[in-house]
């Protein structure tokens, strides 16, 4: 076939462009992930008491993994496309990133002698990280579909920002398992966590994101 | 004629006769897609001096993620880059496929194009996707056949095959984006 037949082929009756919103397939992917990971968590462990939720620790820990969520699954978008503009998503991911680390390191600063080490290590210091990770690969993996049905051209870029967003949504599932309210626990261990799941999806996608 | 020049010229020719093909205006349609067919032709000329036969094969296979993929495209982008971004994913594709590692590392952009001017002939393409075509399952390349080559209307290949007008729809997508997969396993 020549190209000339070609460009009248798909031309003939192609109508008005479809919509392929980006946000359309990763947010419900993301969301199903989300409770998949939520099931995870209560089943590895169980939820924290319910007095323990208005407690501000445990407000800053959600709200830090809700923001790398909405962050990850922005960048997500916005790396389905060829051609992707990432300077907004990202820097609401650097100054998510820049806030705890902030927050984090004033708690360090602020603790009394002695008590230094224990504010970052907390209980759980040794499974946290693992555990986010494990949690969050439902939504890695919806995540990386939903990239799969768009057409990144950047595949190492498109699938770390699944991972990402992908480990920021497990993130948020096993918050509501974790009693751990030192700000700078969650700068240290939660960030390793998503971190770990974002590597794996740039790992992934390369291998995965052929279109 | 610089690169920016020719990205320039290509934008303020091409980007109007884009916006009202992307409307569903199909002979704005195709002429936009054989002045992207040009545009390609010199771009991908000029970075595949070593595999020269290939050229109007890689245009061919850009084309069609450019009509397969022209939901991403929105007004905020200029159609040149976001054309040139799709070609060059082809372009570092075939060489991968060709396990030509090295090729990764050559530079891709800041060419000179004064070679350009050649570029509005085409050469014959090496495989055929008409054959292609035929390997298809039997629903979609018959929906493809039916719409895209013999030219009926969606509601007329709906009354001759006897599925609906959505099904035929989504046959024909389904198909092309098969036979694009079919295309990239190909070499």
């Amino acid at each position: 076939m020549r190209t000339d037949e070609l460009i009248t082929m798909l031309a003939r009756g192609a109508g008005a462009a479809p919509r392929a919103p980006a946000a359309a397939r990763i947010a419900p992917a993301l969301l199903v992930g989300g409770v998949a990971a939520l099931a995870l968590s209560l089943s590895m462990r169980s939820a924290v008491p319910s007095l323990l939720l208005a407690e501000p620790g445990m407000l800053l820990k959600i709200g830090y993994a809700l923001a790398l969520a909405v962050g990850g699954g922005w960048l997500a978008a916005r790396l389905g496309r060829p051609l992707a503009r990432t300077a907004a998503p990202v820097r609401v991911l650097a100054a998510t990133l820049a806030l705890i680390v902030l927050l984090g390191s004033a708690v360090v600063a602020l603790a009394p002698d002695g008590q230094r080490l224990a504010q970052v290590l907390g209980e759980s210091w040794r499974t946290c990280a693992r555990d986010v990770l494990l949690v969050s690969l439902p939504a890695l993996a919806g995540a990386l579909w939903a990239l799969r049905g768009l057409a990144p051209t950047r595949p190492r870029a498109a699938g770390a920002a699944a991972g990402l967003a992908g480990g920021a949504v497990g993130a948020v599932a096993y918050a509501f398992t974790c009693p751990e309210l030192s700000a700078a626990f969650v700068a240290v261990w939660y960030t390793l966590g998503v971190g770990a799941a974002a590597a794996l999806g740039a790992l992934l996608g390369p291998r995965l994101l052929h279109w | 004629m610089t690169q920016n020049a020719a990205q320039d010229e290509f934008e303020a020719q091409v980007a109007p006769i884009w916006a009202r093909a992307q409307a569903g205006d199909e002979e704005a349609y195709r002429d936009a897609l054989h002045r992207i067919a040009q545009r390609l032709r010199g771009w991908l000329r000029r970075r595949m001096q070593t595999l020269p036969d290939d050229v109007e094969d890689l245009v061919q296979e850009t084309l069609l993620a450019v009509h397969l993929q022209r939901g991403t495209w929105d007004p905020t982008l200029p159609l040149g880059a976001w054309v040139l971004a799709i070609a060059r994913h082809k372009l570092i594709d075939l060489w991968r496929r060709r396990g030509r590692r090295d090729a990764l590392h050559m530079p891709l952009d800041d060419v000179d194009e004064t070679l350009m001017a050649t570029a509005d002939t085409e050469a014959p393409a090496r495989r055929d996707l008409l054959q292609l075509l035929d390997e298809l399952p039997e629903a979609q390349q018959r929906a493809i056949v039916l719409t895209k080559i013999e030219g009926l209307s969606v509601a007329e290949a709906s009354a001759r095959t006897g599925a609906s007008v959505s099904a035929i729809k989504v046959q024909v997508h389904r198909g092309l984006k098969r036979l694009a997969a079919r295309v990239r396993s190909e070499r």
